[in-house]
């Protein structure tokens, strides 16, 4: 399906973003005609913001206020966001970097970048709730690391964004407070845990966001919003201010429009951190060499690049619209010059219960430290035991009391060896797995979740089916290993139809390789361009 | 004894629970070779070490976790346990003998010094507290009388 960039005709005010290596000028009073050959998509907004600011072509406080513009449009249709700040704060914040910028000062990469943060990650000054009643209207004294990195280099954080409650979900109908929409299709669910995250970036109400990833919850949603979505090695980004979820696990992620938005953000917010002992001292390679311009590649850019395809994911339960869109995937790899095979995970379907039996058992112990006493809401009791019990009980919601409640289980006495050892024994063997095919290939692809998303409700009821969801993501946290999810193909269903994400798995801090192949991927992909028709119409009717 | 027969009940009643959710969404239905590989653990299960495990009790499952569930959570909640517990069950059958468990990815050792810093935001991390009297942060009895 060919879809065009149509030019939104009330929104004819906005800053026409324009690629790197134009030299064209434009004037914020000017409308494109709709037939018009539009040049080709920047393949970095954040690069041609940076190159439109400091070339004075707009200011930070003109292209905040037209982002402000399409989010006030669009955030009673998809709910993207649990937190917005006073409008006039972030003014604030952007005039002040328009005079350093007029003053000559160096301004950072992220100058004026939009930025929206999942709620699970803390930030000072805005409420961070992780999607849960027990943390409402909590506010953390200290801001994320990955917050602080991205607000020193310049950024705006633009809101908190919605999520399943303390990450666990696949759908963000978990989440305690509202459901967010899908921007390719109002009744179906943006994915999750990060879904107002992914929906905020392919809804362009930010220009990209963060979101945090312990089973898929990066990949998923990009996947079903239409976005890249970028899951880091486990210890390539500091966890310090992500709530934790499950610590072997959890990894904070970034979402763009493109592959070198999410690079980019990634570039800012990682590397060793002295409050994360998980945290790598590896260097963070500059990523930003690799996004150059399509006209710049050779005919073959990826000549020689071994790319297997994970035969297990491309078999029954997958959908056919899924399978036929990885095939074409694969197809484009080799016309990039790459040789495709198909490679085969031994023990890949025990990936799914091995994670969960981990990520409930390390939940119900990293849950434990909301008891209503310290931080968080209380429900006051005479005895401790009960203050305790109906805190909690009040304050989280279903899915996270069941997952609680697993966790004890599998960690009762007696019952370790049982459960959580063997999880751990299964993990050995899907890392060694994992590493064997990356000693064949240097990239392993799949589909990123086994079908489009979902409609709104279709698997509240039954976890085991919504788990099942999981499948292609969860062994990629368990072998701690980076991957990049980039939309590839369209399935029918919506209006415009549905979005499918590729996954790109790469070796342990192997996140470079995955961006240089990702860009030139994404950017020699015909005929697709990743819009909604949420803000490719007329929004104003 | 009436542990393992519920065990066994439980597990083919949940096997075919999840599987049926799987046929009835056609994108779910697993493969025939896995279906099989499901079908082995499900004969095994008896014999396997799980026999000397006791199915979820989720009213004592709820006090260990300090959630106060109502009779009527505990009632939603039962099965849907029971069903992902006899899932998880099926690591009973792996072959696991010489392998490590990993704790979690290849990480270095970076701890950092051991020495106390001062937190420059001592007056919000107060402000959090639900119930503070300074210098205490109160809370009720701890000791019941029974």
């Amino acid at each position: 399906m060919i879809l065009t960039l149509q030019t939104p005709r009330p929104l004819s005010r906005l800053p026409r973003f324009l690629p790197f290596s134009t030299n064209a000028s434009i004037t914020l009073n000017q409308s494109q005609p709709a037939t018009c050959t539009s040049p080709p998509p920047p393949y970095s907004q954040i690069l041609s913001t940076r190159h439109s600011l400091l070339s004075r072509q707009f200011s930070a406080a003109d292209l905040l206020r037209s982002h402000l513009h399409r989010l006030n449009l669009t955030e009673p249709h998809l709910r993207s966001f649990l937190h917005l700040p006073d409008p006039s704060d972030l003014l604030a914040q952007a005039d002040s970097l328009d005079r350093r910028i007029a003053a000559g000062e160096d301004v950072g990469p992220l100058a004026g970048v939009l930025v929206a943060v999942k709620d699970n990650i803390c930030t000072a000054d805005m409420p961070s709730t992780g999607g849960s009643r027990i943390l409402e209207g909590y506010r953390p004294p200290f801001d994320a690391t990955a917050v602080k990195r991205a607000k020193e280099l310049g950024a705006i954080v633009v809101g908190k964004t919605n999520l399943d409650e303390f990450g666990m979900g696949s759908t963000t109908e978990g989440s305690a407070f509202q459901v967010t929409a899908n921007p390719w299709d109002l009744s179906r669910v943006p994915g999750g845990s990060s879904g107002g995250s992914a929906a905020a970036v392919s809804a362009r109400q930010c220009v990209v966001s963060l979101g945090s990833d312990t089973g898929g919850s990066v990949r998923q949603p990009a996947s079903f919003c239409g976005v890249v979505g970028l899951k880091p090695t486990y210890g390539r980004v500091s966890r310090f201010g992500l709530m934790a979820y499950a610590s072997s696990l959890d990894t904070i992620g970034c979402f763009g429009s493109s592959v070198a938005d999410a690079g980019i953000l990634l570039h800012a917010i990682a590397g060793h951190d002295r409050f994360d002992a998980t945290s790598s001292n590896q260097d963070v390679p500059n990523f930003l060499s690799h996004f150059v311009s399509a006209s710049s590649f050779e005919s073959k850019p990826l000549k020689g690049l071994r790319v297997g395809l994970i035969r297990e994911t491309i078999g029954d339960g997958v959908d056919a619209g899924v399978i036929s869109a990885i095939h074409s995937a694969a197809s484009h790899f080799e016309e990039l010059g790459c040789s495709v095979n198909e490679v085969s995970l031994p023990s890949f379907s025990l990936g799914l219960p091995a994670y969960y039996i981990l990520a409930s058992s390390e939940s119900s112990s990293n849950l434990s430290r909301y008891d209503g006493i310290r931080y968080g809401n209380q429900v006051y009791a005479d005895e401790l035991d009960s203050l305790y019990g109906s805190s909690r009980a009040n304050g989280f919601g279903s899915e996270v009391k069941m997952r609680i409640l697993m966790g004890t289980y599998a960690l009762s006495a007696g019952y370790y060896d049982a459960y959580y050892k063997r999880a751990q024994q299964v993990r050995t063997i899907i890392r060694n797995s994992f590493t064997e095919a990356l000693n064949q290939n240097d990239i392993l692809i799949s589909p990123a979740a086994p079908s489009p998303a979902y409609k709104i409700g279709e698997k509240k009821n039954d976890p085991l089916a919504m788990y099942a969801g999981d499948i292609m993501t969860v062994n990629v946290n368990l072998a701690g290993l980076p991957a990049l999810v980039l939309p590839c193909g369209f399935v029918e269903g919506g209006t415009a139809g549905l979005p499918i994400g590729l996954q790109m798995i790469g070796a342990a801090f192997g996140e470079e390789e995955l961006l240089r192949v990702g860009h030139i991927f994404e950017q020699t992909l015909e005929n697709c361009r990743f819009v909604p028709p949420i803000i490719a119409e007329d929004i104003a009717s | 004894m009436g542990g393992v027969g519920a065990m066994v009940k439980g597990a083919s009643y949940s096997y075919a629970v999840f599987c049926g959710s799987f046929l009835r969404s056609p994108r779910l239905s697993f493969s025939i070779h896995n279906k099989k590989k499901l079908l082995k653990f499900r004969s095994f299960s008896s014999k396997s070490t799980c026999s000397s495990l006791q199915p979820p009790d989720v009213s004592r499952l709820a006090k260990t976790a300090q959630i106060s569930l109502t009779p009527d959570e505990v009632e939603e909640f039962a099965p849907k346990i029971q069903q992902v517990i006899d899932w998880f069950g099926q690591l009973q059958d792996v072959d696991l003998q010489s392998v490590e468990p990993s704790i979690r990815a290849e990480t270095e050792n970076n701890l950092r010094d051991n020495v106390p810093e001062t937190f420059d935001h001592r007056d919000a991390m107060i402000g959090a507290v639900p119930s503070y009297e300074e210098p205490y942060i109160k809370v009720p009895r701890v000791l019941s009388m029974d």
